[in-house]
């Protein structure tokens, strides 16, 4: 399975990723993560540790996600990035868009408090 | 000196790893470093996902056709399909707020193309009748 979902508490879903998050996996993962949105999940963490690459769809999906969230007045955090996806985030300035924790489980925290 | 090596897939978002293995392999070739051949590999990626999008607007409406060299210093690489004109100029820069809570400010189109232009030393458009011609290349060393 490429996309796994852990309900953390009331409004708050953690969901991970595993692959390459490119055209072919991104289309899935924005639909499932919308759809979390519409059920009443605002807070989302997004667990990266699965994924070996990135593009820029896979960016607009989250930054899709993440403005949607915003304006629900929730938010998308991720977790989890390895070193060559870290960089293509910060390639375009988005490691200072998204709150983004090294640890999932720090990211857990955060949402909780 | 080698002559340039030639591949062509359908224009399908799930053929386009195929396209930057195949380029990853010249980058390997030509020496690059792990961290330059993912640079080159995700240039390819945004270079076939811009002719599926941009040119032939859809899936499998044509072929993508992508070859690499090595010659006199530079990795290029070159892309060819038949689409529409892909005129980059009218491709918007993506930008990013200076603070995140500036939700509407964020602008992420043509972000493919910024990669690109970021990834790569040189990154060319021609049109002609035959279709789009696009040329990318990375200095050696």
């Amino acid at each position: 399975m490429n996309i796994w979902q852990e309900t953390i508490s009331d409004g708050i879903q953690l969901v991970g990723v595993n692959g390459r998050l490119d055209q072919t996996l991104t289309p899935t993962l924005e639909a499932a993560l919308l759809n979390l949105l519409d059920q009443g999940y605002h807070q989302l963490i997004v667990n990266l540790q699965g994924v070996n690459y990135i593009n820029s769809g896979g960016l607009r999906c989250l930054v899709t996600v993440w403005r949607q969230a915003h304006q629900k007045g929730g938010d998308l955090k991720l977790c989890g990035l390895n070193e060559r996806v870290s960089k293509v985030f910060s390639m375009v300035g988005f490691d200072k868009v998204f709150q983004i924790y090294e640890d999932c489980d720090a990211a857990r925290r955060a949402v909780i408090d | 000196m080698a002559s340039p090596k030639n591949l062509t897939i359908p224009g399908r978002y799930d053929r386009i790893r195929e396209a930057c293995d195949f380029v990853v392999a010249g980058a390997e070739e030509a020496g690059f470093d792990p961290d330059e051949v993912f640079r080159i590999q995700l240039a390819c990626d945004e270079a076939c996902t811009n002719i599926i999008e941009h040119a032939y607007g859809v899936e499998d409406a044509g072929e993508i056709g992508v070859s690499w060299e090595i010659k006199k210093g530079a990795f290029i690489i070159e892309l060819r399909d038949s689409g529409r004109p892909f005129r980059p100029e009218t491709v918007p820069s993506p930008s990013v707020p200076d603070t995140p809570e500036d939700v509407d400010e964020l602008k992420v189109g043509g972000l493919g193309l910024h990669f690109m232009r970021t990834l790569m030393d040189e990154v060319k458009f021609s049109f002609n009748d035959e279709g789009n011609h696009l040329v990318m290349v990375k200095n050696i060393g």
